[in-house]
């Protein structure tokens, strides 16, 4: 019997044509991963597997769905932009051929004293504080009013500083969230695929030869 | 080539699944039990070709593989395309769901005009000349009229139709260009060890 001998044969040398092709990188899809810094917003938009997206426009929408403001990726996939409204926002990446992908940003990352401090105004600067610092688990212990008073520096300058100084140290992890958001399908994926695949032929042939036998 | 959800209106997208309806009709009705395996064998091809990353251009662009799956199935094409199509947004999150109906479309119907314009040269009695132009230009044409396609799905959508068809189509040429000959390749490899693959079912 040629034929089964020959279809293992044409099998194998597709997967092996695959697997040396592989190499450079999966593609095909869009993302865009958005993450907030003091007062601005910074995009990173990509192709699976890498690829940055450039000059790509980004359109940022509030929770009403208004559009707000529009700009484009430079050369590294990214797009920054001050926060325009205080309001859940929404940035949609619009990539060239059809491709899309979108991104929420919650209030609470836009602005998370006024969540924390929710109906209380902002009179209420040790309350806030207080609050603040124990969401943020940054709490080490120091009594931070004293030394606010002994040095006059007031408390919501010091939380400006230690918000600032946070900001900067999450950067990079920031940045690595980014750049693992998004990637391509895994192994695991792939060979899940073709085994759904072969699942499949096992039931269209038992259909089939079902066909078959009543005739 | 794949379009993402959110993209197109829902008049085009039912469209676009109606008519993928009827090509899946007609594709499951001409099934034979021994073709099932290649069928299988294809649609794995097809599922992974996407896979194929080429790194040339501006654009993120990767293999199809329609060509070929046009010019052995024909109308089975379609409902081979529509599985491939559906793990790949299932697993690998190309595409989309609601988009499948469109996608498969822009994809598979290309497979059959390739199937009607050039299956008649990609047989085993045509000369081999002939046989390597033919079945080369089925896997680069498959490639262009997707492209045409999902530039004409766009221009529905209300985008201008002619820069959008020329960047998928300026885009795809190094696509069609490799599945051109991989599709020529398949063919010959064919040709040498089971003819009957492309002769069985014409018209």
């Amino acid at each position: 019997m040629d034929d089964f001998k020959l279809r293992p044969v044409f099998l194998f040398s597709l997967i092996i044509f695959v697997i040396l092709f592989d190499m450079p990188a999966f593609a095909h899809k869009v993302s865009i991963f958005a993450w907030v810094e003091d007062d601005t917003v910074y995009t990173r938009s990509k192709f699976s597997k890498g690829k940055r997206v450039k000059n790509s426009p980004v359109i940022v929408f509030d929770s009403d769905g208004n559009k707000l403001l529009e700009g484009k990726t430079d050369e590294n996939g990214e797009f920054s932009f001050k926060i325009p409204k205080q309001s859940a926002l929404k940035v949609v990446l619009k990539a060239s051929m059809g491709h899309m992908a979108e991104w929420k940003i919650p209030f609470e990352e836009i602005n998370p004293e006024a969540v924390s401090n929710n109906s209380k105004p902002e009179s209420d600067i040790k309350n806030s504080y207080e609050t603040s610092s124990r969401s943020q688990t940054i709490n080490s212990g120091t009594d931070l009013s004293a030394l606010s008073e002994s040095h006059g520096i007031s408390k919501q300058e010091i939380k400006k500083l230690i918000d600032k100084s946070l900001d900067k140290k999450l950067s990079p992890i920031m940045n690595m969230l980014a750049d693992s958001y998004g990637g391509g399908p895994s192994l695991t994926e792939i060979i899940g695929g073709i085994g759904y695949i072969f699942g499949l032929i096992g039931v269209a042939m038992y259909f089939t030869s079902r066909k078959k036998k009543k005739w | 080539m794949h379009i993402s959800e959110g993209v197109l209106s829902p008049a085009i997208l039912t469209g676009g699944a109606a008519l993928t309806a009827i090509g899946v009709g007609i594709g499951l009705k001409s099934i034979d039990y021994e073709e099932i395996p290649y069928m299988g064998i294809l649609t794995a091809g097809f599922f992974v070709a996407s896979l194929i990353h080429l790194p040339i251009g501006p654009a993120s662009v990767h293999l199809i593989l329609n060509g070929i799956l046009g010019l052995i199935l024909g109308w089975k094409a379609f409902p081979a395309i529509l599985v491939g199509l559906t793990l790949q947004a299932l697993l690998f999150q190309f595409g989309g769901i609601t988009t499948l109906g469109i996608n498969t479309l822009n994809m598979a119907l290309p497979a059959v005009t390739c199937y009607y314009l050039f299956g008649w040269g990609v047989k085993k009695s045509s000369g081999r000349l002939i046989f390597i132009i033919t079945a080369f230009a089925a896997g680069c044409c498959a490639v262009l009229f997707a492209g045409i396609l999902v530039g004409f799905s766009l221009y529905l959508n209300g985008d201008a139709f002619l820069p959008a068809a020329k960047l998928l189509v300026a885009a795809h040429l190094p696509v069609m260009l490799i599945e051109g000959i991989l599709t020529a390749t398949c063919a010959l490899f064919l040709r040498k060890v089971k003819p009957e693959l492309l002769e069985s079912y014409y018209g």
